[in-house]
Parts: structure tokens; sequence; C-alpha cells
């Protein structure tokens, strides 16, 4: 690295790791894009690869991402994380595809880590919102499960709802992950993690306003009945 | 007589022949002593009324001859009748009506005749009543209307009299409620408001206090006949004097106060009530019971209740009898099963004679079974109890010639019946099927009970139900003929003999039948060529199709040759297998004969027990312990002996409680697959459903064979929303939407 000046090494290190590029393809890329990092992905990804038999030539993985989150200084399990990926219609957790990360960039209108850091708490706040955080809640099932699966795994999906519900209230979170490792001990279905979020909203802690004729998962019914037999709540 | 020199008469004249010609009246009709009117005098008086009224104005005097009429009688009314009648009391009060009455009638027949000219012109030019309505008027409003207070009071008590045993003038009842009745010139009101509406009263408050007091002194059985005697003696009543319309308010007052409030009370009495009389067969006092609430609307329902809720408790306590007898958690299901059907038999009898066959009491009945044929017994459901009772009918039927087959039919139609109760028919369908297999491949079956049975399992439940059980009968039948085959081809030395081995293949369609494992035993030579053999000739009938030995359900007859007398052991193809292993040898260890023989351990164990640890030692084993361990070795028992010439020893592979958790989880798995076909079914028809609408018609569309678990469908919905068939409406999460 020569003459470079301090942000700019910083900037190509950056790019360098979240994209794999050489640092030579790194710097072309840079500099024809006058150091915006933005610009710069889209330069570089929009230049004829060298024929790389690795599928994930195009792709952020785990390790990009964390420098990502390094960089704009969150921990890789801040839920902001999750924000961001619903923007940017992220298929799978701790991945970007090249359409994902740009796309979702453009769509932000970001172009620096500068930016996109300040438009973090922006993200945080879109939690708040209701409707914003019924999206983003049923997309975390599909963005959190392995790829391939159909359901998901029960610590992903108790470590999902934990950070969610830090966000949006719920009283009876952690008697429901008690619950789940106690008794269920098996991946989550689609149609259960998104009519917890239903049964969040509507059905008030104490229980008086549950159907038990009414249409929820089995599961739910399940824990209603451990929250009956735990005495947490009276029938 | 010529008019035009005639003087008119006046009125004064007129009227004073008039009143000389009523008076005469009203002493005939006092029964004074008078001559009867002669024809001439009724021309008279006739006349008189004829030229007063056709003299020429002024000197017409039909308006008032037609006031003078009304007079009369108003006069006569007011101070002749009405204290005549006031004066008197009871019965002679009623009387001395029916006598003025009948006077009046009287009295209006004839001056209407003498005012008759009245009638023809001047009532009709003027619209005014006619005379006899005048009359009849009259009478009403100023004797009727004062008296009939009184007279109501009387007839009330006299009627009370006659309930309390005592006779009564009853024709005199009849005129005077005639009368009521003619007094309300065409309408029934008079009668009903002056009459009817207090008699009505007094039979209430009467009925009321004798059922009071009987309800509490008599039995049932004895109330029920007060009660229908009263109530023929009511209807008498009315018969007698009253009017026919009475009949249907009193019969319903009557009943009411009789039957109807008290319905509780006499139906659950304590060593009378229904309950009693159904359990001591008292079936006149309930075909009484019936009449009487037959007729009273809904009445029949208390009846209905009762019914049911004492065949249930008597259908509970078999259970609970069955339970208790059971020793060791076997229950006795003959003995249960039997009763079960008297019991049904008992009760059936009484729904078509004592009560008519009528529809609530057959669904008392079927709902009181329903309740208690449902139950577990002992742990085991009531279907599995049911399989196994028919399994011993039939196993039994080949040895008992006491049971005939007109009996076994009758049986087998009490089953039929039974199973209708049942709700876990699919259950019943399993375990049925399984020791029909059993039945059938251990020859102890007869063919025309097992196919009547299924001809009338299929008759009530469908084809679906009964028909991989007729694939395994006719299997049978094709078996014995495949035989036959067989044993031509070896006779014509088609293939090699095998060895003076008799040998009998039974081929199975596999779909019809439960599954058995299979094994890859090591046979002994002589059985290897049967089965070769057998292959061979086989492949002549029939090619693409592939045999699979079962050989856990093999049996052998073994020529023993024991040095003391030979004996002919009849055991299981594995038994035997292990046993001609000594032919070679004298000496095996286990794991020689494990070897050599490519069982499982399991299974060697199970068979190396029988034939060496079990009653009947075929082999001496060291060291003469009681359990079989892998170090053990075994000889054959040359010494064996025992008084029969025949031993058989035959083990069950699996034991009791496997096979029973296989047949339950078969049926479990059938009715996932049934819950979800139907589930799919009624979504792709109705495209978008609510969740409890969808339930309740997928539980409906499956209760044929079997209650499904609500939870168990709830579990299949979501099943199916993963695998896309379903999805939840976006909108209202608790309706459905069929994925096309």
């Amino acid at each position: 690295m020569h003459k470079l000046s301090r942000t700019n090494r910083d900037k190509l290190q950056q790019f360098v790791s979240i994209t794999g590029a050489s640092e030579k393809s790194a710097l072309q890329a840079l500099k024809a894009s006058d150091w915006q990092i933005e610009a710069a992905f889209d330069v570089f990804y929009s230049q004829p690869q060298p024929k790389s038999n690795d599928p994930y030539s195009d792709m952020i993985l785990a390790e990009g991402v964390s420098v990502l989150c390094s960089e704009l200084q969150v921990e890789p399990q801040d839920i902001v994380t999750l924000v961001l990926s619903w923007h940017m219609n992220a298929a799978t957790a701790c991945e970007f595809s090249k359409e994902e990360f740009c796309g979702g960039l453009l769509a932000l209108g970001i172009d620096s880590i500068g930016k996109l850091q300040e438009k973090l708490s922006f993200m945080r706040s879109e939690l708040k919102d209701e409707q914003k955080f019924y999206e983003i809640y049923n997309f975390a099932f599909g963005w959190a499960k392995e790829k391939g699966q159909k359901s998901l795994a029960l610590d992903t999906a108790i470590g999902m709802w934990q950070l969610l519900f830090a966000e949006r209230e719920w009283p009876l979170v952690n008697h429901w992950c008690d619950f789940l490792q106690d008794r269920h001990n098996k991946a989550i279905s689609k149609d259960t993690w998104a009519q917890l979020l239903e049964f969040a909203r509507t059905v008030n802690p104490m229980l008086s306003n549950y159907d038990a004729e009414g249409a929820w998962p089995y599961l739910i019914d399940e824990f209603v009945e451990y929250l009956y037999d735990k005495s947490v709540v009276e029938k | 007589m010529s008019r035009q020199n005639v003087k008119p008469m006046t009125m004064d004249q007129g009227f004073e022949l008039i009143d000389a010609a009523v008076t005469k009246l009203k002493r005939i009709l006092e029964g004074k002593p008078e001559p009867a009117f002669g024809s001439h005098e009724y021309i008279e008086n006739y006349t008189i009324v004829y030229n007063m009224c056709t003299q020429k104005p002024p000197d017409d005097l039909s308006q008032q001859l037609y006031d003078k009429y009304g007079g009369i009688f108003e006069d006569y009314d007011k101070h002749t009748m009405l204290p005549s009648i006031m004066e008197k009391h009871d019965e002679y009060m009623l009387r001395e009506l029916s006598r003025m009455w009948d006077i009046n009638k009287i009295m209006v027949r004839w001056l209407s005749h003498f005012f008759f000219y009245l009638d023809r012109y001047f009532i009709t030019r003027r619209s005014l009543p006619s005379l006899t309505e005048v009359g009849m008027t009259c009478f009403r409003d100023h004797v009727y209307n004062n008296v009939h207070f009184n007279v109501k009071q009387v007839i009330i008590a006299l009627i009370h009299k006659e309930r309390e045993g005592q006779q009564i003038d009853s024709a005199l009842l009849k005129n005077i409620l005639d009368l009521f009745v003619q007094n309300g010139k065409g309408s029934m009101e008079r009668y009903e408001d002056d009459f009817e509406k207090f008699f009505l009263q007094e039979t209430a408050s009467y009925y009321s206090r004798r059922s009071s007091s009987w309800i509490l002194e008599d039995s049932c059985p004895e109330y029920m006949i007060k009660s229908e005697e009263s109530l023929k003696k009511e209807k008498e009543r009315v018969t007698h004097y009253l009017h026919s319309t009475t009949e249907p308010k009193l019969v319903e007052v009557v009943q009411t106060r009789l039957l109807v409030l008290v319905a509780k009370q006499l139906l659950e009495k304590e060593s009378s009530g229904c309950s009693a009389l159904l359990r001591d067969d008292k079936t006149d006092d309930l075909s009484r019971m019936y009449r009487l609430y037959h007729e009273i609307p809904k009445g029949l329902e208390p009846v209905a209740k009762a019914f049911r809720l004492h065949v249930t408790s008597e259908g509970n306590g078999l259970i609970k009898q069955a339970e208790d007898a059971a020793t060791s958690g076997s229950v006795e299901e003959q003995v249960l099963v039997r009763k079960i059907i008297d019991l049904h038999d008992k009760y059936m009898a009484y729904v078509t004679d004592c009560f008519q066959n009528h529809t609530l009491f057959h669904k008392a009945l079927k709902e009181a079974f329903e309740i208690f044929c449902n139950k577990k017994v002992a742990g085991s459901s009531s279907a599995e109890l049911l399989a196994t009772f028919c399994d011993n009918l039939f196993k039994k039927a080949g040895n008992d010639k006491s049971n005939d087959d007109s009996t076994i039919e009758s049986t087998i139609d009490n089953v039929v019946k039974l199973l209708d109760y049942i709700s876990d028919k699919d259950l019943f369908a399993e375990f049925y099927r399984k020791k029909q297999a059993r039945r059938l491949l251990f020859g102890r079956f007869n063919d025309d009970h097992e196919r009547s049975i299924l001809t009338k399992l299929k008759g009530q439940f469908g084809g679906q139900f009964t028909s991989k059980m007729e694939g395994m009968v006719t299997d049978m039948q094709l078996a014995k003929d495949q035989q036959t085959g067989f044993e031509e081809h070896i006779k014509n030395g088609n293939t090699g003999k095998p060895k003076g081995v008799d040998f009998t293949v039974n081929v199975l369609t596999t779909g019809f039948w439960p599954s058995y494992k299979t094994s890859d035993l090591n046979l002994p030579l002589e059985m290897v060529n049967c089965i070769e053999s057998f292959k061979a000739y086989y492949e002549t009938k029939t090619k693409h199709r592939r045999l699979m030995w079962i050989y856990s359900l093999g049996i052998c007859h073994l020529n023993g040759r024991f040095d003391p007398k030979p004996i002919e052991l009849i055991v299981s193809t594995y038994q035997a297998a292990v046993l001609c292993a000594f032919n070679n040898t004298e000496r095996l260890t286990y794991q020689e004969l494990i070897e050599q023989l490519n069982l499982s351990h399991e299974d060697l164990v199970r068979v190396l027990h029988s034939l060496s640890c079990a009653k009947y030692k075929f082999l001496k084993k060291e060291p003469a312990s009681k359990t079989i361990s892998k170090t053990d070795s075994f000889e054959f028992n040359s010494k064996f002996t025992d008084k029969m010439r025949r031993i058989k020893v035959c083990i069950r592979l699996l034991c009791l409680f496997l096979q029973w958790m296989i047949a339950v989880e078969d049926v479990d798995k059938d009715r996932r697959y049934a819950i979800d076909a139907s589930l799919v079914r009624i979504m792709k028809s109705r495209k978008v459903l609510p969740h409890q609408q969808l339930v309740s018609e997928c539980v409906e569309q499956l209760s044929r064979m079997f209650k499904p678990d609500i939870k168990m469908i709830k579990k299949r919905i979501e099943d199916l929303i993963s695998r896309d068939y379903l999805e939840r409406d976006t909108e209202n999460p608790n309706t459905f939407k069929y994925v096309a």
C-alpha cells in the first residue's frame, strides 16, 4: 500500500474484507468511484469477474459481515443488522448477495459507511412502528433459518424471539422460551412463528381473551396449558 | 167480510184482546187448568194482529204491536220468571231455570205465531230483530244475565260432588249448560265466560290438591292408575253434559296438574319410579306411562330421559363389574359382551313394546349405549374387547357343537348392532383383522361364519370397511385350490418330490393381510427342498410375482424319535428348525446354533426356552438354569417321554403387548391419512372456511369410522399449511384458504 491517505487505506481494507477482492481490483474500483464505497462496490461487481469456482465470490459472507459490523460499530448480534437485512431483502442471515447489498443501499440512499452508520438509529426506530415490526418479524423467519430447511431450529428461534421481544415488550416471552425448551425441543414451523406474533399482539397476558376453540396452532394451545399447569395464569 | 165499512181497531181495543190471549197462554204454560188454544182462537189472534197492521195509517199499529210484543216478554221475564228462579237454591234453582227456559221457548213460539204478520212485512222492512230474537234477547237480558253467576256456582258445586263420588242429575246439567250455549246467540262466549272459565279453574285446583296428596302416598304405578282413571272420568263428563269444545281444554288442565307438574317427582320415585319399573320388567305400568305421557306435547321427554339415565347406569354397572372381575388386567370379554347384548335386547324390547317404537326412545337407547360402550374397561378399549369376543366366538364355533348356526347368526347380528355404538370402529377393524388372520392361518375357522359376519359388517358400514378382511377369506379359498394344484403337480412327478415330506402352502395377497416380518432363517435341507419345489410349481402358474416366505407363521409336525417311545411334535417352523439341527449332531452350543440358523438373538432365546426350559424338555440344557444365555449348550434329550403320543408346543413370536401396540399405531397412522384426506377434500370444495367449521365438518365426515381427536385435527391442519395445501387468511387468521 503506497501513498494512500489514512482514510483511503481504511476504505481499501474495508473493501477487501467485505468483497474478498484482491487489493489490486479493490484499488481499481475505489479509484474509479472516487473513493465512494458504495459506488466502488458497483464498479467492482460490474467488472467481468475472473471465472471463479467459488459460488460465493459475488457475496459478502460471515467474515465480511463481521467486518461491516465493526466498521459500523455495532455488535453482530445487534438487532439492527436484522433491520438492515430486511431493507436489503437478504435471503439468509450473515450473507449478502451483490444484488441484495447494492440494491438495499441504493434504496436507502446510502453511499458510504458513514451514512450507513447515521441511518442505524433510524432503523432502530423502525422497530417501534407496529406495521414495520410485523413485517420485520415475519421476514426474520425466512432469514434466520438454514438454507433448504423448512423450519427454524429451536435455538435460533429462541434467540430471535429474545431479540425481537426486547424491542417490543411481550411479558410472556420468557415463559414461552422456557416452555419450548421444556416441552417441545423441535424446530419451529413458519405458521407457528407467524401466529405467535398474533398471539402476543391480541391475547392479553392473563389469557382472559384467549379462545380455546380458535385456530391457534397446536403449540400455542400447549403453551396455554403449560401456563395453567405452572400456575402462571389462573384458569 | 168487507173492509170498507169496518171501523179501524184502536190500540186499546186490540191490546185488550191480546192481553187476554197472553194471559190464557201463561196459564197453560204454568200448568194451570186451562183449555188449550183451539184453531179458531189461533186464527182470531192472528187476525187481530193482521188487521191492526194492515189498517191504513194513521191506524197502522205495527210499531206499537212490535213494542207490545217486546213488552210482554220483558214483563213476564222480570216479574215472574226471574223472581221465581231467584227464590230457589241449589238444584232447585237449576230446575226452575230449566223450567222457565222451556216456558220461554214455548211462549216465543206461540206468540210469534200470533204476531207473525209483523215478521212478514214490518220487521223486514225496518230491518228489526225478528220476533224469535226479541223473545230470546229478553230472556237473556232479564233472566239469564241476572242468574248465571249463581247458577254457575251451583253447577260447579254439583260437579265437585260428582267427582267425590256422588250421583248427580246429568240431564239437568246438560240442559242448563245448553242454555248457556244458546244464550250466546251463535257464539260460545256466554258458555265460555260465564261457566267454562270458572269450571276449568276449579278443576285445576281440584286436581292440584289430589296430585299433591297422591304423589306423597302412592307409588308411581298407583298414581298413574289414578291419573288414567281421572282422565277417563273427565272425558265421560264431557259426553254426559259438558259441551264438546271443553274436552281438549279440560284434558289439558288435568294432564298438567296430574302429570306434567309432578313428572320429575313421579318418574324419579325411589322404589317405584321409571327406573324401578324398567328394572323389574313392569311392562304394563310402562305402557301406561307411555300412554299417559304420549298425549301431552313434549310429555315424553322426561320419560325418555329417565329411560336413558337408567340404561346408562345399568350399562355403567356392567362395565364396573367387568373391571372388578378382571384378574391381572385381563377382562373376561365373553361375559361382558354377552351381558351387554342381553341388556340391549331387554331394553330394545321395552322400546318396541311399551314405548311403541317411538323415535325418542330409540334415540335415548342409542345415546345411553354410546356412553358406556365407549368406556375403557381395565385399560382395554371396547373396540378391542368386541374383536376378541368375535375371535373367541368363531374359534369355539368349530369345536362346540352346541353353538348352532342360528345362535351364531343372531350373535353376529348383535355384534354388528353393538359396533354401531362404538365410536372407534376403525380400531375394531384393525384388531378384528389381526385376529382373523391368525384364525385363518391356523385353520380354526368356519368359512360360512367368516363370510356371514363380513357381509353384515359390509351392509352396515360399507365395502371399504371390510375389503381387506374379505380379501383374506378369499385368499384362503384360493390357497386351497392352489394347494390341490400343487399336489397334483407333485404327483405327476413334475418336480423333485420333497422326499416324503407333506407340505402345505398358503399364498397370501400382501395388501390384505397384516404385515409380518420375514427372516433369513436357514431351514433344514428337507424343508428347503419343499420350498424349492413349491417355488418351481408357482413359477409355472404365474410369473411376475415374488413370494415372501413368512416362516414365523409356519407349523411343523415332527416325529420325535425318543428312546422310550416316538412322539409326534407339533411345533412352529422356528422350533422345528432348531430341533432338526440336532438330527446331525448330538450337541450344539448357543453360538453354533445362532450361526447355523441365522436367527436373531431374541427369537433364538425364545425358541430355545420353549424347548428346554418349559413344560416339555425336548432338549437338555447345560447349565440347567431357567434362562437361556449365550454360553449355554444343548443336547437332544433322547430320554424324553410323556403319556401323550402327540404334543403341541407353539409359541407366539411377538408378545401380546407388542401386537397391541402395533395395531394401535397402525390405526393412528391410518387416521392421520384419513384426516388429511378429509381436510383437503373439504377445503377443495369450499375454498375458504373458518377454523371451527372446518373442524366440525371434518369430524362429521369421519364419524362413521372413528371419533377424531380435535388436537390431532389441528396438528394435521398445521401440517397441511406447511405442505402448502392450505394457508391462513391474512386478514383473519381464524380462516383458512385452499391453495390450488
